[in-house]
């Protein structure tokens, strides 16, 4: 719950009945919004995600490319001690965005037909997982050494730069996995208490 | 018989809420137009998450190329559309103009800093020789500067430096991990720090709640938190009384009589496209440096106010460009924090120049740094941290919390008069209205300051023990840094300049124009709180006239 959706309920209760029943009411919002407020003191809990992505179904990629999209950006960003891609439904977003490039940005669409023709044809999805991490290693080889070329490193760079975004902006990659505290109501704001940082 | 204002006010951003508080507050009755739509923080600014919006903040593909930079999924609606507003530029001089035409202005997702100009900018050209002082030194615009600072609350640490006055302060607000190792750092080099100086309230002041550390500042404050027309300024002016409010208002020209006085102006209505003409005894333009310029061109043949013949002319920004970002190894893996809640920095003022001899760094003038760090809400390097897999993921997250960046807060830019703006003789806007051709560019002094800016900014850097990631200098063109100012400015002389030190217009005496237009010089400060000072001594100079019948 907001502050906002607290002062609404203060507010709805404010218009409901008049007598009795509108101050039994008018204070259970109220107790509600003072247990909301010291909540927001300890920093405000992330709202889940409106999205029910889980039970999205793909519009732009076929049932095969969007297999190949989820096998591809879940060896990006697999799951281990901590959820990945998948759990972030990152392909699923990555197929709303690109469907909805249609209006506006026609060209994004081409970037990753071509994407999806490079992966068809190097027979990715038929891939093992050991043979998807080096297939991967040898077309992200200009990432680490700029003066080498790979035909499939654009492709690469397409999907890697897109699942990245798609992943940290999630709910899932943002607070489930890189725990970022901010974005919350505060009393004060917690500055440094560390010593050894102001003898740097 | 159309109703007769005692004063219009064009534009309702920081200057045109300051004056229709203070003109308001003292009996007049006024005018507020505003070229675009109404706005309430409570109603139309939220918390927004990334994942809660249908493209995580980037918008549809493509949309927002119409808006102006800066413009995101959160904010565009506060953002002006450049399709319907167009400006030109020649094509190999760039110029970056981001505008809002929103009840409030660029106040509603403004920066917050709040710096006070020293007598090193008024008086620069007696120090170096170069270009023009102001009209005014620093003990005249001193008490407004208190006045303005009293009223929105200006969260700041008393530092006693020579280039940077302090004023009327609320508590600072405290630094995260990453700026108090920056801050150690410029102690050992000898640069001055102090926390930045912004708008935002460290506790309950003038009926506004404090800030509540949600770091969403530049999509609107939804509590009133940090300083904006519609938080601050228009509320007590709405109570007067005294106030029409006109949003959705385009003016187009200011309207003079035979005896060369404003009389009003004439404006459309931006849905109906109906044209309005409204009278008052006094016209304020407060529609930005560069759109008030533009309404004094096109109400005159030659410029309306422009005996000079210096409209246009002396268009500054501030110099800004890429920053010096990498990592602080001692927060690799540290726990996260709520680094990114207060949205601020640590700020260093100008260092260079400032000793009675100048020059001596191969330019003249100089500039401003911030800092900071920590656990943002978007890790800005994963996209171009090589790798993938769990060996990629777990090198984001020891990152993230050690990410920081030294940038260029503003050099100042020479006001050189080639710099200009005129009307386009073939483009207009949606409403028909010539658009401004703009042509500006850097010149040596400008490039020679950038360039110390990034070899200090990387010493700072490495000072605080940071390891240099992205490490490219790149001048950003004219415009980016939104401190556009000058194209009208003021002076002594109404033959080289447009305004009084009042910013009464030398030509039309019932004619004020606030803003960053009557800058002579663009110092490496903020400039907006400048520009609310200046607007608040405008604005009892018009009173001073009008109670002596003057404007009758």
């Amino acid at each position: 719950m907001t502050r906002r959706d607290a002062s609404w309920a203060i507010l709805r209760a404010a218009s409901a009945a008049g007598g009795q029943a509108f101050f039994s009411r008018w204070l259970q919002a109220a107790q509600a919004a003072a247990a909301a407020m010291h909540t927001h003191s300890e920093g405000s809990p992330p709202p889940p995600d409106p999205h029910d992505w889980a039970a999205y179904k793909p519009q732009f990629f076929s049932a095969a490319d969007f297999h190949t999209l989820d096998l591809f950006t879940s060896t990006l960003i697999p799951t281990d001690d901590t959820p990945g891609a998948r759990e972030a439904c990152v392909s699923q977003f990555i197929d709303f965005v690109v469907n909805a490039a249609a209006e506006y940005a026609p060209a994004v669409q081409e970037e990753w037909r071509r994407a999806m023709d490079y992966l068809r044809g190097q027979d990715f999805a038929s891939m093992t997982e050991e043979q998807r991490v080096s297939f991967l290693e040898r077309i992200s080889a200009p990432e680490r050494h700029p003066s080498q070329h790979d035909p499939g490193f654009t492709h690469y760079r397409l999907i890697k730069q897109m699942t990245v975004h798609a992943f940290y902006t999630s709910r899932v990659g943002l607070v489930d996995v890189l725990e970022y505290k901010g974005f919350a109501y505060l009393t004060a704001f917690p500055g440094c208490d560390h010593p050894e940082h102001h003898q740097v | 018989m159309p109703q007769k204002f005692d004063v219009i006010i064009v534009g309702s951003g920081a200057c045109g809420g300051w004056a229709a508080m203070a003109l308001t507050q003292s009996g007049f009755k006024v005018a507020l137009l505003e070229a675009g739509s109404h706005i309430e923080p409570y109603r139309d600014f939220h918390h927004q998450w990334p994942y809660q919006l249908p493209f995580r903040g980037s918008g549809q593909p493509g949309f927002l190329r119409r808006y102006c930079r800066g413009a995101t999924e959160y904010n565009y609606r506060l953002m002006i559309d450049d399709v319907e507003n167009p400006y030109t530029t020649p094509h190999d001089k760039p110029f970056s103009w981001s505008r809002s035409r929103v009840l409030g202005g660029r106040t509603l997702h403004w920066s917050r800093a709040c710096d006070r100009l020293s007598d090193l900018e008024f008086k620069a050209a007696s120090r170096d020789g170069y270009g023009d002082n102001w009209p005014i030194s620093y003990t005249d615009i001193a008490p407004y500067y208190d006045r303005v600072e009293r009223f929105i609350g200006v969260s700041a640490a008393r530092a006693n430096f020579l280039q940077f006055p302090d004023g009327v302060f609320l508590p600072p607000m405290p630094l995260n991990c990453a700026e108090t190792m920056f801050a150690s750092a410029a102690g050992r080099l000898g640069l001055p720090a102090t926390p930045r100086r912004v708008a935002q309230l460290t506790h309950m002041w003038n009926n506004r709640p404090p800030c509540h550390y949600c770091g969403n500042c530049v999509n609107g404050c939804d509590v009133g938190a940090m300083f904006s027309t519609v938080s601050t300024t228009l509320p007590p002016a709405l109570k007067t009384g005294n106030v029409t409010l006109l949003c959705d208002s385009i003016v187009s020209h200011v309207l003079v009589n035979r005896e060369n006085r404003a009389c009003g102006v004439r404006y459309i209505e931006r849905y109906t496209n109906r044209t309005i003409e409204l009278a008052a005894n006094v016209v304020v333009l407060a529609g930005s440096s560069l759109e008030n310029t533009r309404l004094l061109l096109n109400s005159a043949k030659g410029g309306l106010a422009n005996s000079s013949g210096i409209l246009g002319h002396y268009l500054m920004d501030q110099i800004g460009g890429a920053a010096v970002s990498g990592f602080l190894p001692v927060l690799k893996g540290a726990a996260i924090r709520n680094d990114d809640g207060k949205s601020s920095g640590l700020y260093f003022p100008n260092f260079t120049n400032i000793a009675p001899q100048t020059g001596s760094r191969g330019f003249i003038r100089g500039y401003a740094m911030s800092a900071t760090g920590g656990a943002a809400q978007f890790p800005a390097f994963a996209p171009d941290l090589p790798g993938f897999g769990s060996s990629y993921k777990k090198q984001v997250k020891t990152l993230y919390p050690a990410f920081a960046r030294v940038w260029l807060s503003g050099g100042e830019m020479l006001s050189r008069k080639e710099n200009f703006v005129a009307l386009d003789p073939e483009v207009r806007d949606k409403w028909g209205i010539p658009v401004l051709k703009i042509t500006c560019s850097h010149c040596d002094n400008d490039r020679k300051l950038y360039a110390d800016f990034f070899t200090r900014a990387q010493e700072l850097f490495r000072a605080a023990g940071g390891e240099i990631v992205d490490a490219k200098p790149y001048l950003s063109p004219p415009g980016s840094l939104i401190h556009e100012v000058g194209t009208c400015r003021m002076g002594e002389d109404p033959k080289t300049s447009v305004l009084n030190s009042f910013c009464q217009t030398h030509d039309v005496p019932n004619l004020f124009v606030f803003g960053g237009g009557c800058f002579v010089t663009t110092g490496d400060k903020h400039p907006t709180l400048t520009m609310m000072a200046l607007s608040a001594r405008g604005c009892d100079r018009l009173t001073d006239l009008a109670k002596k019948g003057e404007f009758a």
